[in-house]
């Protein structure tokens, strides 16, 4: 069956979210997703205030330890316990508001929607051998958490097989690793990055137009690039990890971007050159808190693409790669997890050197007008939850940078339809969210936020963002999102 | 580029190799009867319950998580007994060790209470508030009369050491402590004018004692208690 059909059949749905509210309501309380199962652990083990994906200590742990933790069957043929199957069902709806009607959005609010699906799978498949499988269905293009680009999609998700062989000694304890998976930073423990970061929700239907992002950090390569890497974690206190990221175009790897993306069919990424990534962190427990300090970086060589419009002989297929992008930043995590108050904060820096070449369509159909460009992207965002149930978030986003009139100048959207620009070619944007969530069982979440936007495209107040070619002419607060969501995984 | 496939096939082929030794001696496996308490406590327990920082197992760092150093093995055994049965059930057993005794066998809990029985308790390095550890150690001296508390030592001995499956306090996690006598305060309003309550209706249906003494304490004496044993070494 078709996701569209899938979806459509969800339609009228604040009657589904209701339903859904019921099922949970009769639920067994240990009937839950797929780690959970596997370990037989509720959620607030490993998640902070039970609220995924922000990781415990515990949870770091366990995906240190390559999922393997639990009761599975393994390939040693034991007979073993196998309460639950090993796989789980997310969906998340949710209701849109706009500040404005615009053009290409029409009304102010969407409708309410089933709007995700995504299957898990995975887990322990033998003693020191393990695995994340998702795949996700979603009814809108996911602009802004990527990989299923495109309207009434669905593609492989995050997906993560891992290797760890772990060493405890009276006076030592070290774990060593290695994954292969489809994203970038989808190793990430701490919840500094892409995949995992602590807000764990976007719209689904974007509002506004997108803050630039820098391409290691951006849904650029996401599940759209497969990656091999290798990390260690010694004492719980000092990590490191290398991994090279490249988009696989055919043979086996390619099973690990199925449904995303292929070199020229889609909106999506050509790292078609080796990139390599890394990470190292200090880690420090003391009592009820942890804290985490790090730096990360990656380089990027990525091809430009013809997908645009973009004649076919500015496109710099095959002869080599049309940007390099050169990040490096600085993470940082604090916790303090003991029911009933759990906290989390993070914070990071991360600054893009681009190399552009200017005539050459980039990956995503723009011509820089600078050979090279800087961006810097800031995220901060501090969460709190009480009893594992009701919860408040707030983060704040900014990106700052080189003025380059030909990425982020008039007319160089994507879509003309929905983006926006202002006159200066600025990347400047600033945005804070708010977000208050409760949980009332460990599987379901409601919550409503709310993200202002303080600057946009280097516009801070006045109207000179520009929404479309040649169109109307708004303030940064004009394009204003909230969203009422229900989150639900069994 | 060929360099670049070949690195990458030679990194799975070493990754499914990985996967392929089983090592049980390092397994993580809750559902493998064949794997040892040692293993497990190695493997598993060291991730919440402790194991580096201080080079000894079983001193936790999260109070979320008990110290387990030392402690009784007959308590170690009666309360794993207990996860895995099931019948232990305050909010953080069903959290999580429900979870990780559901599959243990007798040979494993006798094996991992040894382990942990022998383990070299440290002292707990929170610091307590001195005017509560000055009540709670006047209580566990000499209980409080008027209520009808006795003194907690003649039970889990004059420094907290406990004995057979009265536990070992001393150097415990004081929120663990407080935590533990609401359940047990939370057991004592159940079972209250009541005749044959069942076990089931109990979230530590073993705990009649200390229901009794957890009712009779008030909220600031349940700290005082706690931030005490938390002080005893």
């Amino acid at each position: 069956m078709k996701v569209s059909n899938l979806l459509g059949k969800a339609k009228g749905s604040a009657l589904l979210l209701l339903g859904t509210a019921s099922v949970v309501v009769s639920m067994d309380a240990n009937a839950i997703p797929v780690f959970a199962r596997q370990t037989g652990f509720k959620c607030v083990a490993c998640h902070v205030g039970g609220m995924f994906p922000q990781l415990t200590s515990l949870g770091r742990m366990f995906k240190l330890t390559g999922y393997t933790m639990g009761n599975r069957p393994n390939l040693d043929g034991l007979e073993v316990q196998n309460d639950y199957p090993p796989v789980a069902i997310m969906v998340q709806g949710a209701k849109q508001y706009y500040n404005n009607t615009r053009a290409g959005q029409g009304t102010p609010s969407s409708s309410a929607d089933l709007q995700v699906v995504s299957l898990f799978a995975g887990g322990k498949i033998t003693d020191n051998f393990g695995a994340f499988m998702q795949w996700t269905g979603q009814k809108y293009a996911n602009l802004q958490s990527g990989s299923q680009v495109g309207y009434n999609a669905a593609a492989i998700d995050n997906t993560e097989f891992r290797y760890a062989d772990r060493t405890v000694t009276p006076n030592s304890d070290l774990i060593l690793g290695a994954y292969i998976n489809n994203r970038a930073m989808m190793s990430d423990v701490w919840n500094n990055f892409g995949a995992w970061e602590s807000g764990w929700i976007n719209y689904f239907n974007p509002g506004g137009p997108l803050a630039p992002t820098t391409y290691m950090m951006g849904e650029s390569s996401q599940h759209a690039a497969v990656g091999v890497g290798g990390y260690f974690f010694k004492d719980k206190t000092w990590y490191g990890e290398l991994a090279v990221y490249k988009s696989p175009t055919h043979g086996p790897f390619s099973m690990l971007t199925a449904g995303t993306t292929s070199v020229g069919n889609t909106a999506v990424t050509s790292l078609l050159e080796p990139s390599p990534y890394f990470r190292f962190a200090y880690n420090k427990e003391w009592g009820a808190n942890s804290f985490e300090a790090g730096i990360h970086g990656m380089m990027s060589y990525v091809y430009g693409t013809p997908l645009y419009g973009a004649p076919a002989a500015t496109n710099s297929l095959p002869g080599g790669p049309a940007s390099a992008y050169h990040d490096v930043g600085l993470d940082a995590q604090y916790q303090y997890v003991l029911d009933p108050h759990y906290f989390a904060a993070h914070a990071r820096v991360t600054r893009e050197l681009m190399n552009n070449t200017p005539g050459q369509a980039n990956w995503e159909g723009l011509f820089a007008t600078n050979a090279t460009d800087n961006l810097t992207e800031t995220y901060i965002d501090a969460t709190y939850v009480y009893e594992a149930k009701y919860g408040a978030q707030l983060s704040y986003a900014s990106a700052t940078g080189s003025n380059d009139a030909g990425l982020y100048g008039a007319g160089t959207a994507l879509n003309p339809a929905t983006g926006a620009y202002s006159a200066t070619g600025s990347p400047n944007w600033r945005s804070w969210t708010p977000n208050i969530f409760w949980q009332p069982y460990q599987n379901l979440r409601i919550g409503y936020m709310y993200t202002f936007y303080t600057e946009m495209g280097g516009v801070n107040s006045g109207s000179n963002v520009t929404f479309g070619v040649g169109g109307p002419k708004f303030s940064p607060a004009n394009f204003n999102t909230s969203m009422l969501y229900v989150g639900f995984i069994y | 580029m060929k360099n670049v496939k070949t690195i990458l096939t030679l990194s799975a082929l070493s990754l499914a190799l990985g996967a392929c030794s089983t090592g049980i001696t390092k397994s993580r496996n809750l559902g493998n009867p064949n794997v040892t308490g040692n293993t497990l406590a190695q493997q598993v327990c060291s991730v919440c319950h402790g194991n580096i920082g201080n080079s000894v197992n079983g001193n936790s760092v999260n109070p979320t998580f008990p110290n387990l150093a030392g402690q009784q093995k007959d308590y170690l055994v009666a309360q794993m007994t207990a996860f895995h049965e099931k019948t232990r059930k305050d909010p953080a057993a069903q959290q999580m060790m429900w979870g990780i005794a559901r599959n243990f066998t007798p040979k494993q809990i006798d094996e991992l209470a040894t382990f942990y029985s022998n383990q070299k308790p440290l002292p707990n390095p929170a610091h307590g508030n001195a005017a509560l550890i000055a009540e709670g150690q006047k209580i566990f001296n000499e209980g409080l009369l008027d209520k009808g508390v006795p003194a907690c030592m003649g039970c889990h001995g004059s420094s907290g050491e406990g004995n057979g499956v009265i536990p070992r306090l001393a150097g415990q996690h004081a929120n663990y402590v407080y935590k533990q006598l609401n359940v047990f305060d939370r057991d004592a309003k159940t079972s209250d004018g009541k005749e044959n309550v069942p076990d089931s209706a109990l979230e530590r249906p073993t705990g009649g004692v200390m229901e009794m003494v957890a009712s009779a304490l008030t909220k600031e004496q349940k700290r005082a208690m706690a931030a005490y044993v938390q002080s005893l070494r």
